[in-house]
């Protein structure tokens, strides 16, 4: 590790000061693997959702896969993280078991008595905080942890996900402002897909990166592309080692397209120009990263087909494990269970 | 034992708790170099740290936020509203973010989040509120409402180490105008336990924070017109004491709900569908509320008079009611 | 300023009545002495007379409730008099002042709760509960009847029924203290007076029956309860206290009974002679009975202990013969009494027997007509008994029973005569009468009666 300078970045921080060591063979196959997972669990989602056993609504993220696994292979296992909807990746990087997105995606007991919705659970011993759907105020909650490890002096960083559109929310600019007048380790990365339902985002602001926002808050912003799974790995590291080194947070924004509606029950090209779709269906992430994982020799066509069999047989066994789980106990004890601490 | 009002105890309170566990901390706007508007956190920069006694930017939702977070992961936080009115803009963080996470996901949020609530200060609209009712209804907050200087430090205690996230809503006409002998050494008065602060069996008085004075002076008053009046200080609304409240009402048949809050929606109304429901057979007449009006809290003296209970109104609502 | 209605005693020993109809309704003109309402007691059933003529302003005892005598039962305002629900009574009302009732007396037959000082409201008073005929009660009546969840339960436990109790809240409703001095001034004088006065103390102004509360009023529908052959009536107001009484004279008195075999042929002579005569002029029949009603009041002359009463140690002497006539009647028995009848000729007497039936019959006693009896002839012989053995009247000593009227072959001078012949018995109490006193009396009466000599109708 290079020496890090006492005192913190200039505000227009580019990357290159902390110098992130290069993947390993290894890690980029497991890359691989995590983005094909995440594309094939979503992708089966869909199907049982619209069999009518994935319930409430679905948020897939697809041609957004890179943002997430890349961000959180660039975690250690003590950091903690908060995933917003389109962040399933990011949950199997860290270790979330497919039965239990399964299971949790299909109202059942696991992993938290069905009660809320898709990525809306947690489990603070792996450090995952559930997000909730009114937006914004998990970006403060997330300073909020990185503040404990301040006090705490513990080399420890909080990561949280924003879309385009929570960016407008005044408690998203609280919560990034307070972090960085704080100068806690934290680290916010902004999916740009360029729509927020089906408001696109030159709707939101008349600011056209929205890393440009940094600025407000004295902390360096830095524009990627998200459909680029080694570059989102190497910016979130060097944020997240920024923050751990004790110079505060960074606002990563990841730009990219969503190619589907904002739920599976929303058909975006209502109000998508059509155009978008097909170029940005060129650029996508997992294509992009096969092509690259080839290139380099570090997998095979028969070796990326394995990874494929054995995705398939993973989900198959997860779906067939959720499918069998009970539903939550249902009587008003068990519903009333969980209020306060002493009951 | 020592001579101190209730914001001396309250501060005795915070002090101990943060000299004796490294997780507590304090944030919120001006407490630290200034030692808060009111001075409840004076000397605690000094002592502690600006670590551990954080001044914020203005922004209640963040503040709160943060509190949530850190509690999350594993701290004590204590923030603090400058005056309770503010608290409005944190509802999403209290009743979205923390009030629901251990039910939703198991996850418990030990914070507190306090601050001067309470009129009767020619405050106005805005630093006289008691915002207790919006929180009341959302399950997974606890809400506390110290009447005493005892109960201010005894409560915050409480409050600290509940596991589950405290709104502590002290009142700012108490601070400085209440002495009382009050123990220096540690102490906590539990949640969910109201106090019986004065017995008699004509007609039960449940009610808390200031208005527990009010009522007290009342049924002075109205002792020497021989009326003898039972007065409740719930000190937690919730969960609240419902076996007090309704012991009390099997006593004496008759009871006044009294609550410096408004009328409509206030937690009187909660309170008196918990007595209908539960005491039903032991009532002699109508349940009845004693409360400020449905307005903003009025700025101006003789506005404030009227707008908030005294004295006056809940004596002659007791003798009314005694005569039903 | 209104006019108390009260209820009246009927009788010396009655304690209690039973409204039973209200034959006005609040608002009506009332004039004095017009039917108000009808009442049912130990010894009678009776239309009362309004004392003062107006409005009938409250009603404050329903049809079917049980008072002590002497509670207001209505009030009467002045006529032309607006009648509205009573507002409510002013707030903290204090502890009445002077008793508005007569103590009740000490010695009853039938236990009664003592009664407390009944409160005297101040001012307007509220008014009892009006039978509601299909209209919504407002709220004063519905404080009244329902007043509040814990005096109902209160109610429920102890059989009260809430109307039977003034109340000292708005409205005049009854409060938790009020039916708790209620309930407990029942047990006894010392109760009432452990009572605290706190804000609203109040007694009760009413008491109920010592039987479990249900005052019944008008013929309760039969009950049969299938799998047993049995039919089920609940007993009338007045069945009751028959039977109450009954069985409170004999435990009361040491009853014994005996029997004399009179010879009427005198009398019965003088009846036919005189009584075509007699009811030409009086307007009534000549019946055996006022023979006999005189013959029994003479011997009295001689024989005074029959003519008594025990109170406690003592004999009192009464220097007056109030003589009660038992009348059977549909409904029950009644004794309507004949005042003076020591001053009274065998006319008078027959007059008198005659009216006071007829006014039995027709529910037109007034309370004078079955009080003070001291000394009562029944007629088991009416129907044909040979004899009886009655019970005594309480608080009187002898009751004479009259056995039916008939020719009999009897023995006069060693031969076989056809007589007019009755046979009379005296139960008497032997507390105070011996069998010697008893059989010297009834001899005195034989004799009276076999010689005939009923000066008034001449020979």
């Amino acid at each position: 590790m290079p020496s890090i300078p006492e005192s913190r970045y200039p505000v227009a921080e580019r990357p290159g000061e902390i110098t992130v060591a290069p993947l390993t063979l290894e890690r980029k196959k497991e890359l691989l693997y995590w983005l094909k997972l995440d594309r094939a669990l979503e992708t089966q989602l869909a199907n049982l959702y619209k069999q009518g056993k994935v319930l409430g609504g679905l948020y897939r993220g697809l041609g957004q896969e890179a943002i997430s696994v890349g961000s959180a292979c660039a975690l250690e296992p003590g950091d903690w993280y908060a995933p917003v909807i389109r962040n399933i990746g990011s949950c199997l990087v860290r270790g979330v078991p497919l039965r239990v997105m399964f299971a949790q995606y299909m109202a059942k007991s696991v992993p938290m008595q069905g009660r809320d919705n898709a990525l809306h659970f947690g489990d603070i011993s792996q450090g995952m905080v559930a997000t909730i759907s009114p937006l914004g105020g998990l970006v403060s909650v997330m300073a909020g942890v990185a503040l404990a490890f301040k006090i705490r002096k513990e080399r420890k960083v909080a990561l949280t996900y924003s879309g385009d559109g929570q960016t407008s929310t005044g408690a998203w600019h609280e919560g990034i402002n307070f972090a960085a007048v704080q100068n806690v380790p934290f680290v916010l990365i902004v999916e740009n897909n360029q729509y927020a339902y089906s408001t696109p985002v030159s709707r939101q602001c008349l600011v056209k990166d929205l890393a440009d926002k940094a600025a407000a808050y004295g902390i360096p912003g830095v524009v990627v592309d998200g459909n680029d799974v080694l570059a989102m790995y190497e910016s979130t590291k060097r944020a997240v080692e920024r923050a751990r080194a004790g110079f505060g947070p960074t606002l990563i924004e990841a730009k990219t397209f969503r190619r589907l509606g904002h739920s599976e029950h929303d058909d975006a090209r209502k109000y998508v120009p059509a155009e978008l779709f097909a170029e940005w269906e060129k650029k996508d992430p997992i294509e992009r990263f096969e092509r690259h994982v080839l290139e380099e020799k570090i997998v095979t066509r028969a070796g990326i087909t394995e990874i494929e069999k054995r995705i398939d047989a993973e989900l198959a066994e997860a779906q067939q494990w959720a499918e069998e789980c009970p539903y939550p106990q249902a009587d008003e004890p068990s519903l009333m269970r969980g209020i306060f601490a002493e009951n | 034992m020592a001579v101190m009002t209730y914001l001396e105890a309250l501060r005795q309170g915070l002090w101990e708790e943060m000299e004796k566990d490294e997780r507590v901390f304090l944030l919120g706007e001006d407490i630290g170099v200034y030692g808060g508007a009111f001075k409840v956190t004076a000397g605690f920069t000094e002592r502690f740290g600006e670590q551990r006694v954080i001044d914020t930017p203005i922004a209640e939702a963040a503040i709160v936020g943060a509190a949530i977070g850190s509690a999350l992961a594993g701290m004590r936080p204590v923030a603090e509203m400058q005056f309770i009115d503010f608290i409005a803009c944190a509802f999403d963080q209290l009743t979205n973010m923390a009030a629901g996470t251990r039910w939703r996901w198991g996850a418990g949020v030990p914070m507190v989040v306090r601050g001067p609530s309470g009129g009767g200060v020619h405050g106005g609209p805005f630093h006289s509120q008691n915002m207790e009712a919006y929180f009341f209804h959302t399950p997974g907050l606890k809400i506390v409402q110290p009447a005493t200087a005892y109960d201010a430090k005894g409560l915050i205690k409480a409050a600290i180490r509940d596991e589950d996230p405290v709104l502590y809503f002290e009142h700012k006409y108490l601070y400085r105008r209440i002495k009382e002998d009050v123990p220096e050494h540690d102490y906590v008065v539990p949640i969910g336990k109201a106090a019986l602060r004065r017995e008699g069996g004509d007609v039960s008085i449940i009610t808390y924070g200031s208005m527990v004075h009010v009522a007290l002076e009342a049924a002075a008053q109205l002792e020497a017109a021989g009326v003898q009046c039972e007065v409740i200080d719930l000190r937690t609304l919730m969960p609240l004491d419902e076996e007090a409240i309704l012991t009390s009402v099997a006593k004496t048949g008759k009871v006044i709900l009294l609550h410096e809050d408004r009328r409509t929606g206030g937690i009187g109304g909660e309170i008196a569908a918990i007595i209908s429901e539960k005491a039903f057979e032991y009532l002699d007449g109508p349940i009845v509320r004693v409360t400020s009006l449905d307005t903003p809290v009025p700025y101006s003296p003789p506005l404030e008079a009227v707008y908030m209970p005294n004295v006056d109104k809940l004596t002659r609502a007791v003798k009314q009611l005694v005569a039903y | 300023m209104a006019v108390d209605v009260i209820m009246p005693q009927m009788g010396e020993s009655i304690a209690e009545g039973t409204v039973t109809k209200w034959l006005k309704k609040i608002g009506d003109a009332v004039k004095r002495d017009e039917p108000l309402f009808e009442i049912s007691t130990d010894k009678v059933d009776a239309e009362i007379p309004a004392p003062a003529a107006g409005v009938l302003a409250e009603i404050l005892v329903p049809e079917g409730k049980t008072v002590e005598i002497n509670t207001v039962v209505a009030r009467i305002a002045a006529e032309g008099t607006a009648v509205a629900s009573a507002p409510a009574a002013s707030g903290a009302s204090k502890p009445a002042a002077a008793p508005a009732a007569a103590p009740s007396p000490a010695r009853t037959a039938a236990p009664a709760r003592a009664a407390g000082p009944a409160p005297a409201p101040s001012g307007p008073a509220p008014a009892a509960p009006a039978a509601v005929s299909g209209g919504t009660l407002s709220r004063e009546d519905l404080r009244r009847t329902r007043s509040s969840p814990v005096v109902r339960k209160i109610a429920a436990e102890h059989g009260v029924d809430i109307a039977a109790i003034q109340g000292t809240g708005i409205s005049g409703r009854v409060t938790r203290r009020d039916i708790e001095a209620y309930v407990g001034g029942g047990r006894g004088a010392a109760a009432v007076a452990a009572q605290a006065p706190a804000v609203a103390a109040a007694a009760a102004a009413g008491s109920v029956t010592a039987a479990p509360a249900k005052p019944a009023s008008s013929p309760a529908p039969l009950v049969f309860k299938p799998g047993e052959a049995v039919t089920v009536v609940p007993m009338t107001a007045i069945r009751k206290k028959i039977a109450d009484h009954m069985v409170a004279s004999k435990r009361t008195s040491a009853h014994v009974h005996t029997y004399f075999e009179i010879d009427l042929s005198g009398v019965a002579g003088l009846r036919d002679r005189h009584k075509k005569a007699f009811e030409a002029s009086e307007g009534i029949k000549l019946t055996y009975l006022p023979f006999i009603a005189k013959a029994a009041i003479e011997a009295m002359r001689k024989f005074p202990i029959i003519n008594s009463t025990v109170d406690g140690d003592n004999i009192v002497y009464k220097k007056e013969v109030n003589l009660g006539i038992a009348v059977a009647l549909d409904w029950g028995l009644i004794v309507p009494v004949i005042k003076k009848a020591d001053e009274k000729n065998l006319i008078g007497l027959a007059r008198a027997i005659a009216d006071l039936g007829e006014r039995a019959r027709t529910k037109k006693l007034v309370p004078d007509d079955v009080t003070g009896g001291t000394f009562t002839i029944t007629n088991p012989g009416g129907f044909g008994g040979i004899v009886g053995t009655p019970i005594i009247n309480q608080p009187q000593v002898a009751i004479l029973g009259v056995g039916v009227v008939e020719k009999r072959p009897v023995v006069i001078d060693d031969m076989i005569a056809i007589r007019t012949m009755c046979t009379m018995v005296l139960g008497f109490d032997h507390r105070t009468i011996d069998g010697a006193d008893a059989d010297r009396y009834m001899a005195l009466v034989k004799d009276l009666l076999q010689k005939a000599n009923f000066s008034e109708l001449g020979g």
